[in-house]
């Protein structure tokens, strides 16, 4: 019994050994020309179709990053899609883009063009019987290391720059014209927030407009993309410790260093943290969670999507709303 | 042939041996490198092990300069033989300030042999490749190595760890002197060798992408490829 367990136990490490040893591989062999032109997101010229079939563009663009749990840009968990509809029809002014997905330098889902996709088909099939299959869990430990790359100085730059890539092409795609000044928001859920903020670091300068990040229980790192941004906003829940990860796994982020990236953002104002109360990263009460009902007796999907659209009024980007979040609230508000 | 392969596979596990005693500062491998000079090969293998593991955990540098995968499997082996000349180097020196310093005066390819041990850590270089732990680990394997060279210095010249120290620092710092002077030529054929394996100068950092990309977003350079 002790060695089936110890045996299971050096699996599981091995197991995590080799997916974060082989996560900055995508990236640097995407950018080596290794695996081809196929993947990489479409040349502009190529794109020009696609562009004269685009919508008309919108006054405001909301894009949206999902969590570690996402497989492709469309298939995230049933809850996270139920939120998205309610925020779609309480944005009024904002087109919502969902279809970049933010676990890979070339915006390809697990399910599509790769060796390992028949384990993600295997796994998604799995999860849609049971989102709590242990199985699963093999998709969120993929992602998280996507995201330690996307925070890692030595691979950031080349996975940001993939990333924000694909996301011009997807806010294209919908109507947005480079160039124009329309301002873009970056919604992203958990490890989407790193990527948000790793990415703003290439789309300031492709997009040339106002640029924020709205992090939903973000997980980030002290990032280079802040000084990209205009104002990074913080929604967390007292009940969520995964949100509190980056501030202790990153150096930069700790007061000890006055000159990073983060504590200068913070100095000047350029971070926002707003309470939710007491919601979770997983599980009952969590962000998207529509059947627990918080201390003000909406329920925890709804005390998301409010402090989302208030951001978003408060910026002067949404017509209407019913509540304004504090900008800058004082630094004891921060989460430990 | 399964005769060969069998040998194939006791010389691997030797490699392997020597690996996981080097790691644990284990005095009975020092002793079997020392006594019998058929270990040579054994630890010659670990040292282009180490070198070549070290720099696939520190191959960004080939991937942004944009390797190609043939030149960069030559690349990795070409690190591997000359990290082993370094260390070859470095075990000079050790034997040099050793005579100079300690009573003992062991041949001077049983030092070689000894110190090529120092690369067994390195080995597990790959692992530097990790995001976020990785620079950690690269630090972690550099103190060890420099254990295991202290190790096999204080075993074979029979003395304490000052004195090992004394001998191992003053021998790196030799390296570094010549390295700086008379090794001037030794470094540029390193490079030019580099270069012509990589098929690249090796001079991209990734840093450079942030800045070009961020200067000008629609116009990559020759350098900036991917779109």
């Amino acid at each position: 019994m002790i060695n089936i367990i110890s045996l299971m136990f050096t699996g599981i490490i091995v197991l995590v050994i080799i997916t974060a040893v082989s996560a900055p591989f995508e990236s640097l062999g995407w950018w080596a020309g290794w695996y081809g032109e196929k993947e990489a997101p479409p040349e502009e010229e190529e794109n020009a179709a696609q562009q004269a079939a685009a919508p008309a563009p919108a006054e405001h663009y909301l894009l949206y990053l999902s969590g570690i749990g996402a497989i492709t840009d469309e298939s995230i968990p049933e809850e996270e899609i139920r939120w998205l509809d309610a925020l779609n029809q309480r944005t009024p002014g904002a087109l919502l883009v969902t279809n970049v997905f933010p676990y890979s330098v070339t915006n390809v889902g697990l399910t599509a063009q790769r060796a390992t996709a028949w384990l993600w088909r295997r796994l998604e099939k799995r999860r849609l019987k049971n989102p709590m299959a242990v199985g699963a869990l093999l998709i969120n430990l993929r992602n998280v290391f996507q995201v330690a790359v996307s925070a890692d100085q030595r691979y950031g730059p080349i996975f940001n720059l993939g990333v924000a890539k694909a996301t011009v092409q997807a806010l294209k795609a919908r109507g947005y014209v480079v160039g124009s000044g329309a301002p873009v928001t970056i919604l992203g859920w958990s490890g989407g927030g790193q990527i948000a903020l790793g990415s703003a670091t290439f789309l300031k300068s492709m997009l040339k407009c106002p640029l924020r990040i709205i992090s939903l229980g973000g997980v980030m790192a002290n990032d280079p993309g802040l000084g990209s941004i205009e104002h990074l906003y913080h929604l967390y829940g007292d009940k969520d410790p995964i949100q509190a990860v980056g501030a202790k796994m990153y150096p930069g982020r700790w007061k000890l260093f006055p000159q990073s990236d983060w504590n200068r953002a913070l100095e000047e104002g350029k971070i926002t943290f707003k309470l939710l109360g007491p919601l979770t990263h997983n599980g009952k009460g969590n962000y998207f969670d529509w059947e627990t009902i918080g201390p003000d007796g909406n329920s925890c999907a709804d005390i998301a999507l409010n402090a989302v659209t208030d951001v978003l009024a408060n910026a002067g980007l949404l017509a209407a709303s019913p509540q304004a979040i504090e900008p800058n609230q004082p630094a004891d508000s921060q989460p430990a | 042939m399964i005769g060969f392969l069998s040998r194939i596979l006791e010389f691997f596990g030797y490699v392997s041996a020597g690996i996981s005693g080097a790691l644990r500062l284990d005095p009975r491998v020092f002793d079997i490198v020392e006594r019998y000079p058929e270990s040579g090969w054994v630890v010659l293998t670990i040292a282009i092990l180490g070198g070549a593991s070290l720099l696939l955990g520190q191959s960004v540098i080939l991937f942004v300069n944009r390797v190609r995968p043939v030149r960069f499997a030559l690349t990795l082996l070409l690190n591997g033989i000359v990290f082993a000349v370094g260390l070859a180097l470095w075990a000079g020196a050790i034997w040099l300030v050793g005579r100079w310093l300690l009573p003992e005066d062991p041949k001077f390819t049983i030092v070689l042999r000894l110190v090529a041990l120092g690369a067994a850590p390195y080995t597990w270089g790959f692992l530097v490749l990790m995001p976020y732990a990785g620079a950690f680990i690269a630090r972690v394997l550099s103190v060890w190595s420099f254990l295991v060279v202290l190790a096999v210095v204080a075993f074979e010249y029979n003395t304490g760890f000052w004195l090992a120290m004394a001998v191992t620092g003053l021998g790196w710092l030799l390296i570094t002197l010549l390295g700086a002077t008379v090794g001037r030529p030794f470094t540029a054929l390193r490079k030019w060798l580099k270069k012509l394996i990589a098929g690249s100068d090796l001079d991209m950092r990734v840093q450079d992408i942030l800045l070009e990309y961020m200067e000008q977003p629609e116009s990559p350079t020759s350098k900036g490829k991917p779109v």
